[in-house]
This record gives structure tokens, sequence and C-alpha cells, in this order.
């Protein structure tokens, strides 16, 4: 008797150890905070944050698109904005509420994806490329590199299908969107061809491989890469030759999220140029902030992969939001890839 | 030839362990390369001041209670009612349970949790793992019981009726009691069976359910950390203690 | 005397109902209907993710996971029965010898299988210590591909084939042993035209407490595969996660169901009536 009633006591005890404060479910990528972001935002307006990550664009949508996941702010990649926003799954920003957001980089101020920045709010942003180790020799230089034999069960891919079908379609020298079906069948054949040498299918989790040598050539976000590079000076990135896509991930409110004002004081606290600037040296990404950037030290302000120069820039595209045609046939195409 | 056979358990034997074993003794490791660089708990430190693991544990342990004591309830009586007079569509469908695998019955209750709260406005959270964990473990209890029961002379609780007992009371006083040990190891097998669970968990998680298991896959997947050997090493020894108990009762 | 069993089948009830064939209506409705744009379900409705089940591609999926399952099966009866012949021969500690066999199965699943890609990585166990010893000068890629499935299959499934092969050759008369000797047959004859056969049912057993767990098996394939779609039930997880495509992943799902209880129907008719 007397050991049951000390059981129930200890589970009634542990249930009433739950924080009373209010509290926002916060989904972001993984690596793409500084240790003190979240604390600090915690401490000073005495909420607490569920912080959660995830590695794939496909992974957050997952969640989302049911109408209620439980999240309150998410980063989507810019070109998924328009589809959530259509689909009424976000809530529109009061502007009123964000007194920071004149301190995002001109061109970010009212991007093609979402004029005027009625869902989103640019956060980093970053182009993909090929992350390498510098034993392989030649170096990789363009998309056509990672079809090559001698990477064979030391490449990987990102497990994400914009990036890999548009960098196949580069390689065949056709637009990264393309809605073509013939051309986007050529692509998933060539990608069927490439599978035989791909190890994996891997975002961000590659990084611990690249840097261990187990992987000799990625396929990367710069940013990761820049994180890679950081850990092992044997390491390089490139963009390739024949052009690369540009990503801007953004912070959105979800419609279904009941604490609408709490996440406008989180993309507030965000924008500010100290928050911003921390986050960035911490996690070597590329803030869409301007005076953020500017407190960086002058190696990461300048560093090629995550502020390439305008020359390389040329080569780069901001992907835009497919038509839902295209759409269906890719999505299409990547799980056959999958299954091959 | 009965040389032979001892020599083929024993490699037998070893390729069963081994892998286990390493593990254990890697998580001792100073290094966080393969490569032995003396003793060390810098793992052990670093798995209890995690305090996402911490999380994680707690939700485990929270949801293998929860689910394993609603359903070796469920399942002892199911096991129960069904011994007094069978039930073809209870017992076919608790055995199709058993035989679903994992990832079928785990996206189907996680498609029918999304379309009831598109009526009903909730969220997938702990409480819909714990339903989950409960909908694949009744089978479980049911079957140890029903095992138990087999062995249990109905002419006892036939005797205490005669003397005057409800059936209520022939159950509680008499055969329940006897049922006991088996009860028992039912409710440890379903407790490890949940505490386990990968695949059902982390497809009816919510944003705050994280268990345990889902934090060791997110790991394992990343690849390189000796912290999973830490933990790995602790649940192999937690479960073993279980498993042991568990054993025990049966026997008894 | 039927109120009291009323209320003991209740929970099973609600549990049926709620729990069990509620999800399996909603998961065949949308087997037939189709994926909206970016994900979720809506009108038409229509066969056609049944038809994409045919595609060569899915097929080859089905076939893949049968083969792999099957092979993994042949394996466990060839591993096992030697193993379960000891055990059963065994004079003393008998009930050591099954704890030992058992004992790692009773561990986290996800630990043992995550035991092997330590084992198996490039810069695992295996790999360094072939390399420390001047064996290789690169790593071996044994992780992330079908024999490292296959090998954690294996390992995971033997005692489930141990077990049953177990039950039954104890259960044999020593008597018809010495019989056959008596008439001169030899050791291998003696394996092969009697012990074999009478362990017949032992072995339809646990056949199908492996092949059975192998068809749906999912952690494995994932972990120790690589993240590509080895399995069916990679197909199937994927589909209801990163790929959106509930309606697709439903049928899938829905084949894997008739596989399975094919599998159980065929076998169950071979083997012994307590099957579990």
């Amino acid at each position: 008797m007397k050991r049951r009633g000390f059981l129930l006591g200890a589970l009634a005890t542990a249930g009433c150890r739950r924080d009373r404060r209010p509290r926002l479910n916060v989904y972001n990528w993984s690596a793409y905070v500084a240790p003190e972001t979240i604390p600090t935002f915690e401490r000073e307006f005495g909420v607490r944050v569920r912080y959660v990550t995830y590695e794939s664009n496909e992974e957050m949508l997952a969640q989302v698109i049911t109408g209620n996941s439980g999240w309150d702010v998410v980063f989507p990649t810019h070109n998924r904005v328009p589809p959530m926003a259509s689909m009424g799954l976000l809530a529109p920003l009061d502007h009123r509420r964000l007194k920071n957001l004149g301190n995002l980089e001109a061109q970010f101020q009212s991007p093609a994806w979402d004029p005027g920045l009625r869902w989103s709010m640019p956060y980093m942003w970053f182009g993909t490329g090929i992350a390498f180790n510098r034993s392989v020799v030649p170096p990789p230089r363009a998309w056509a590199d990672l079809w090559s034999p001698r990477l064979k069960g030391r490449l990987t891919m990102l497990d994400d299908p914009e990036d890999v079908i548009g960098a196949c379609l580069r390689k065949l020298a056709l637009p990264f969107g393309s809605t073509n079906p013939e051309e986007l069948r050529r692509a998933e054949r060539a990608l069927i061809e490439q599978k035989r040498l791909v190890r994996a299918y891997l975002n961000a989790e590659v990084r611990d491989q690249l840097v261990s040598g187990d992987v000799l050539a990625a396929q990367l976000w710069s940013t990761t890469a820049a994180q890679a590079l950081d850990a092992a000076p044997s390491l390089d990135f490139v963009f390739p030759a024949e052009g690369f896509p540009l990503y801007c991930d953004s912070a959105v409110i979800l419609r279904e999220s009941r604490r609408v004002e709490l996440a406008h004081e989180f993309l507030d606290y965000l924008l500010r140029p100290q928050v911003s600037a921390g986050i960035a040296q911490s996690t070597l990404t590329a803030t869409a902030n301007a005076p953020g950037r500017m407190l960086l030290p002058d190696k990461l302000r300048t560093s090629p992969a995550l502020y390439p120069a305008p020359d390389v820039m040329q080569r780069g595209e901001w992907p835009g939001t497919l038509p839902a045609a295209a759409q269906r046939l890719r999505d299409r195409i990547w799980t056959e890839v999958k299954a091959a | 030839m009965k040389r032979g056979l001892a020599i083929y358990a024993a490699l037998a034997y070893v390729f069963l362990h081994l892998p286990l074993a390493t593990l254990v003794i890697f998580s001792f490791n100073a290094s966080r390369f393969t490569l032995w660089e003396g003793f060390s708990l810098r793992w052990y430190q670093a798995v209890f001041t995690d305090a996402d693991m911490a999380d994680a544990a707690w939700n485990s342990v929270i949801i293998a209670i929860v689910s394993t004591v609603i359903s070796t309830v469920a399942g002892t009586l199911t096991a129960y009612a069904l011994w007094k007079r069978g039930s073809r569509l209870i017992s076919g469908s608790l055995y199709l349970s058993l035989v679903t695998p994992e990832i079928v019955t785990g996206i189907s209750l996680l498609a029918f949790f999304q379309w009831a709260f598109r009526w009903l406005g909730w969220h997938l959270g702990l409480y819909t793992v714990v339903l989950a964990h409960i909908s694949f473990s009744i089978a479980y209890v049911a079957i140890v019981v029903a095992a138990r029961l087999q062995t249990f002379d109905p002419a006892l609780e036939e005797a205490a009726m005669d003397l005057g007992a409800t059936e209520w009371r022939a159950f509680w006083r008499v055969t329940l009691p006897a049922l006991t040990p088996g009860i028992v190891a039912a409710g440890l097998l379903a407790l490890t069976i949940s505490f386990d669970d990968y695949v059902i968990t982390s497809l009816v998680a919510g944003v705050d359910s994280t268990t345990l298991p889902m934090v060791i896959y997110a790991l394992a997947r990343r690849g390189a950390n000796p912290s999973i050997n830490a933990i790995s090493a602790l649940i192999v020894v937690i479960f073993g203690a279980i498993i042991l108990i568990s054993e025990r009762l049966r026997e008894a | 005397m039927t109120r009291l069993r009323f209320w003991f089948l209740l929970p099973a009830r609600l549990w049926f109902i709620v729990l069990f064939f509620a999800p399996l209506a909603i998961i065949c409705a949308y087997s037939l209907l189709t994926r909206g744009v970016y994900g979720g379900v809506e009108r038409p409705w229509t066969f056609e993710n049944y038809r994409r089940m045919i595609d060569p591609l899915y097929g080859a999926i089905l076939l893949r996971s049968i083969l792999l399952s099957a092979l993994a099966t042949a394996i466990c009866v060839v591993l096992a029965f030697p193993l379960a012949l000891f055990i059963s021969r065994a004079t003393r500690r008998k009930s050591l010898y099954l704890h030992l066999v058992i004992l790692p199965f009773w561990t986290s699943f996800l630990v043992r299988t995550y035991a092997w890609m330590f084992l198996l990585r490039d810069t695992g166990l295996v790999n360094t210590a072939l390399i420390g010893l001047g064996f290789l000068r690169q790593p071996l890629p044994l992780l992330y591909n079908d024999g490292a499935v296959l090998l954690g299959l294996v390992y995971g499934f033997l005692p489930f084939m141990v077990l049953p092969l177990y039950a039954t050759l104890e259960r044999m008369d020593p008597a018809l042993l010495e019989a056959a000797a008596d008439l001169g047959a030899r050791p291998w004859a003696v394996f092969f035209r009697v012990i074999v056969p009478l362990a017949k049912p032992g072995i339809w057993a646990g056949v199908a407490l492996v092949f059975i767990p192998c068809l749906g098996a999912y952690l494995t394939p994932d972990l120790l595969g690589g993240g590509k779609s080895v399995m069916i039930g990679n197909l199937v997880q994927n589909q209801f996660t990163n790929a959106r495509d509930w309606p697709f992943g439903s049928a899938v799902s829905l084949t894997l169901m008739l596989l399975t209880l094919a599998a159980l129907g065929a076998l169950y008719r071979r083997g012994p009536k307590e099957l579990l």
C-alpha cells in the first residue's frame, strides 16, 4: 500500500512540474541558431520556447500541411511560401509589430516570392554547390563532375527533390525550373544512372561524414559547407560552373498558431542586428540582416562560400514556385529515383 | 559430432552477443573515434547532462507506464472473457493486429488521428502516442495471459461459485491471484515493447512528445556520436533487468 | 452470467472500433483517393494508386522485399538448426543456453540495429581493425547496401528461428535416432533423412516467425540500407512523410498487408496449429 501511494504521489508531483509560462513552438532547420539565441529570448520575454529542428522542407511540410501540427513558427525556403500562403496555412505578418523589419538587406525588402513581405520574414540565405575533399584530384568544378565513377560510394546528393533534379537539369544544360515533361524525364534517367554512385541522399547530416572523410564529395548547401570547412581544413567548396540555385529560408507564422503576438515578438527579436550577427557567427550562415552582417568579423563577412562575389552570383538564380502539374511530376520522379 | 556442435554453438553465441558487447565496451572509450584511447565516462556524462535526452527519456517513461497499465488491464480482461467464451471477431482481430507490420499500424493510426482532428481541432501529442502504444500492446498482453489461462483449471472457479460466490468474486478472488505472475510478466513485456518502439511513435508523436528511441534514431542517422553507445548500454542494462524479472515471474 | 463478460470485453471492443477498424477503413478509403498538389487527400476517387503499384519500379521493390525476406529466412534456418540441435542435446544448463539466445533479442531493437552500424561503418570497428592489422588500405563499403540489410535481418530474427526449432527437436524421440544408427545409417544420413524431416513443423513455424516480420521490416533497411527505399516498409514510410502522398502510401501498405496475410495463410497450412 505504502509503495503504491509513493508511486502515485511521485507521478502527481511530476505532472505538477509543468511550466506555467506561455510557450512558443518553433520548428527550424538544424544548426540555425546560436546557443544563447533561444535562452536569451526566453529570459527577456519570460516565456518558454520549444525548439525542434528538421533537415528538409518536406519533413517540415509533412507536419504543417495537416493544419494542426502544433507549431507556431516554421522556416520554409522561399519558394514554399507562396503555395503555403495560397493553401491558407500562414498568418499574415503585422508589420506594426515588426519594428526591425527595415534591417533587412535591400534585395530582401520586397522579394519576388513575397512582395511587401506579407507572409514571410527573410532569415538566412545560401546557395547549393559541391563540398569536396581536397584529396579528390582534379577537384570538382561542375555538376557533371558528380557523375564521375571514381566517386562511387563516396558521393552524396541532397535529400531534396528540387536541388537534385535541378542540378541534373543544369548538367544537361536545361533550365533549373523546367516544367517540360520530356526534359524532366531525361533528368530522371540521368539521376537513376547516377544512383549507382550515390552513397546516400543526405542533407546537413552528411557534414560529419565529410569531416571524417567517409564522404569525398557532397552536393551541399553553402552554409552547411561553411560549417564543414570550418571543422576540417581538408575540405573545400565550389559553386558549379553550369549554374546553381540561391535560396532564402524565411520565418513564417502558421495560421493555426494560438500565440500570434508572441510569434511576432520572436521574429522581431531575430531581426535585431546583434542577435542576427550572433547567430551568423555561431552557425556560419549568411544573414539577410544588413546591420547584422556589418557586425561580423571580416573573415566571415567576406567568406566566398557564404557571400559569393558578384561574378559568381551571376551564375545563380532564385527558383520560383512551380505550377501544380510540374510539381506533381517532379514529386513523382523523386519517388521513382529514390525507389530505383 | 557433439564437439563440432559445441564449437558451432560457441561461435553462434559470439555472433549474437558481440555487436552489443562491443557497443557497450566502446561506450567507455575516451576517444570519439573507433580507436581505443583509454577508459572514460565522458559519454555517460554527456548523456546525463543532455536536456533533450532527459526530456525524451521522461516522455518514454510516462508513455510506457500509462500505456502498459491500461493495456495490461484491458488485455487481461479480454483474455479472461475470451477464455470463458470465445469471440472470433475479437480474437481474430487481435491476431491480425499482431501480424500487421508496424509501419502499417503506424500510418493507419496517423491517418485516423489526423482525420479525427479535422473535426476536433486537436493536435498530436503524448496522448496519441499512448493510444497508439495501447493499440499494439493489448494483443501481446492478451496472448500471454491467455497462455497462462490454459494452465488454469476452470474447476476452481466453478467450485467457488458452487460455494455461493458471484462470477465477479470468483474472478477477483480465485482466478486473478493465480494469474498475477502471468499478468505482471505480460505487463513487463508490454513495457519493454512500448519503451523501445520507434516506427509507430515517430509517426504519431506531436510537438512535445519526442521519445528516447526518436532521439537515438536521429543520432544514429547523423552517424558519429559515441553518446549513443552510452545510452545504448544503459538501455541494455535496464531492459535486461526488466526481462529477467519478467522471466522469473513467468516461470513462477 | 453474460453481464460480466460484456463489461470485460468492452475495452477490447472499443479498441477494435477506434484503434483498429477505423484506422484501417480510413487507409482503405485513402488508397482510392488522390493526392493534393502539396500533400493532403482529395477527390476524385480512382484506382490510380493501385495501377501505379504494377509499375516495374515498385514491382521491383516488392520483389526485392520478398527476396530479401526469403533469403534472410533461409539463412536463419541454416544458422539456427545446429544451434537448436546443440541446445536440445545439452544435458545440463539448457535453460541457460536458451536464455543466452533470447537475451540479445530482449534488448532494444533500435540499439541492436545501431550496433551493426557501429561495426560496419567506414570508420567502424571492422574496418578500423582490418586497416589497423594491415589487411586493408582503404575501408570496405560494408554499410548502406543490401548485404548489410540482410545481415541486420538475420541477426534480428535468428532467435525466432532457434526457439521453435529447439521446441520440436526437444520432443524428438532419441530411440528413432538409435534405430537409424542400428540400421547402419551414418551420421549425415541420420541428420538429413531422420532429424530434418521430423523437425519440419518447427522449421515451418520458424519460417513464419521470421519471414513475415522481415516482409514488413522498416528500421533495419532504413538504418543499414542508407535511407534509400530498399523495402516496402521504407516506401510506405516515405509516402507518409516526406513525399506526402498518402493515397499512394495507403495503397502500398494495404498491398503489404495482403502479402503478409497471403504468406501467413500459406505457412499456416504447413506448420503446426500453435504458430505462436
